[in-house]
């Protein structure tokens, strides 16, 4: 006899949930990859311009946000050990999110500071605020306290302070509610997105499911307590600076801790590599382990910026900061993590009970390989070409590098319609 | 494999089918990834008590993967009562693996 006791399953969240989430992040990047081809114009302009707003928050909410809080709404019961409290919030999120958002894109775009622009702020914040409330709901009743459940818990809250300080803002253009000007205020809002919630959602998921695919038996809860507690302090003392007006040498702090911090998740993840089980590891897994060292480029970008700073950084220094961190990183993991997420939450959805009656497809047979190799091949190319474009201010290699962007979109929005409507074949 | 059993001979039917269940994930079936702990037949209540574990308790494939395993053995016993439970104590752990399920991973 075996000593434990029989146990009964955490149900899964339903599919239902999760995949509008999904759709709508694939058709968020492919109108993003088309405002990108259109505006290569604004790299060598101020990001305080109204195409650079629109980009920069339709590839932040409604591809890298709306996809990573579909994501979590499937995943935070393996995160957290526990179950998603509630299914209606999880729809309201989604809901709120999904309206609030074009208004907010359109409202930057025309530069309509009026109702627009404050309509979408308040439902994305809305949205947000449904999704914080379900994860804190969650993971206290889960009862459980693991690190992997404090890094989303604190990534949520983050979430939720992007977007209320956002709200702030966007309310700030016409009525006076803070001392300064909104733009003022716009380094704080993105790093509170950027390190608070992409960075720290990331690293909590990624380290519970990258040791998970690659079957690797590796875990070290004392280097993510480490890790979590140099992130959340980096980002605390960027806002104390910011606050106090310290002068910018200051800002290296936080830079050294949070760029240790992505050092040791590397580390974390070069161990969970070299100890695992599986020895072959497929292209979704390379491409969401590149991502990692990609972490890396943004933060370079942004100590080459800060050591510019007494002499005036270049405009386009900046902006290829921000297209590292969401054309970059971000989207890299999210093209990787989308291949090995979807297809199972389809595959569960078609043969949850059908598996047995016959030989089915294994989940990554669900999308067609070729088209995600070609997806990735031509996302790569254009993002350097477009990095070279940026650096050089040189428009056939930021139009060569946008063109590419846009085909990769188009593949990867190819390659979810095949999973969406993938059916089982008759025996 | 060490599958826990009091009959080996219906054991080895019962794997026979169990083999055709995969961890869709991993592609490698149950009872060579380790999966299986015990299979118990009650012959006069025509009864079979399965003991088997997943990979990880939050595995989000799991209920499919136990799914699956009943059907299975459903199919080996059509006139059994199937009781398929799940335990994670003790935890499944890679030592669980087949020499062929390692071979079949690329050791």
């Amino acid at each position: 006899m075996f000593p434990g006791a029989p146990v009964n399953l955490q149900q899964t969240t339903s599919f239902k949930v999760v995949l509008p989430f999904y759709v709508y992040a694939a058709f968020s990047f492919f109108i993003a990859a088309i405002l990108l081809i259109s505006n290569t114009n604004i790299f060598n302009q101020h990001y305080f311009h109204p195409h650079t707003l629109a980009l920069t928050h339709l590839m932040a909410l409604g591809w890298g946000t709306m996809i990573i809080l579909g994501a979590s709404h499937q995943l935070l019961p393996v995160i957290i050990e526990g179950k998603l409290d509630s299914i209606p919030l999880a729809y309201l999120s989604f809901a709120f999110s999904g309206i609030g958002i074009p208004f907010l894109i359109i409202g930057f775009y025309i530069f309509h500071t009026g109702w627009v622009l404050q309509t979408g702020a308040v439902l994305v914040n809305i949205g947000v605020l449904c999704y914080l409330l379900n994860v804190l709901s969650s993971i206290y009743e889960s009862k459980k306290s693991i690190i992997h459940a404090w890094f989303i818990g604190f990534a949520a809250l983050w979430l939720f302070s992007t977007t209320f300080l956002g709200l702030l803002l966007v309310f700030n253009l016409t009525h006076k509610l803070l001392p300064s000007d909104s733009l003022e205020y716009l380094t704080l809002h993105a790093h509170f997105g950027i390190i608070g919630w992409f960075l720290m959602l990331v690293i909590g998921v990624g380290s519970r499911l990258i040791p998970m695919f690659l079957i690797s038996k590796y875990t070290n809860n004392k280097i993510l307590w480490w890790i979590f507690s140099l992130l959340n302090i980096g980002l605390i003392l960027f806002i104390l600076i910011k606050i106090y007006a310290l002068p910018f040498t200051f800002y290296y702090l936080p830079v050294f801790l949070i760029l240790t911090g992505v050092g040791m998740f590397g580390w974390y993840c070069r161990k969970a590599y070299t100890v695992r089980i599986r020895k072959g590891v497929d292209e979704q897994m390379k491409i969401s382990l590149i991502s990692v060292g990609q972490m890396l480029l943004p933060i370079f970008v942004l100590v080459v910026v800060l050591l510019l700073v007494p002499s005036q950084p270049s405009l386009n220094l900046i902006m290829l900061y921000g297209f590292c961190v969401f054309f970059g990183w971000l989207t890299a993991i999210i093209l990787g993590m989308t291949f090995k997420t979807l297809p199972f939450i389809v595959w569960n959805k078609v043969y949850h009970k059908k598996a047995y009656a016959g030989k089915t497809p294994a989940p990554k047979e669900l999308f067609n390989e070729k088209i995600f190799t070609a997806m990735m091949h031509s996302y790569l190319t254009g993002f350097v070409l477009f990095i070279m474009g940026v650096i050089f201010l040189h428009s056939y290699l930021l139009q060569a590098g946008a063109v590419l962007i846009l085909v990769s979109s188009a593949l990867y929005l190819t390659n979810i319609v095949i999973i969406l409507l993938h059916k089982p074949s008759k025996q | 494999m060490n599958v826990k059993t009091n009959d080996d001979i219906k054991c080895n039917f019962a794997l026979t089918d169990l083999y055709n269940v995969d961890d869709p994930e991993i592609g490698l079936n149950v009872v060579d990834l380790g999966l299986i702990y015990e299979i118990t037949f009650h012959e006069s209540e025509k009864k079979l008590d399965a003991v088997m574990t997943l990979t990880t308790q939050f595995c989000p494939m799991g209920e499919s993967i136990q799914s699956n395993v009943t059907q299975s053995l459903m199919n080996s016993f059509p006139e059994w009562t199937i009781n398929v439970n799940l335990i994670f104590e003790p935890p499944w752990d890679y030592s669980m693996i087949s020499p062929e399920g390692q071979e079949f991973l690329g050791h």
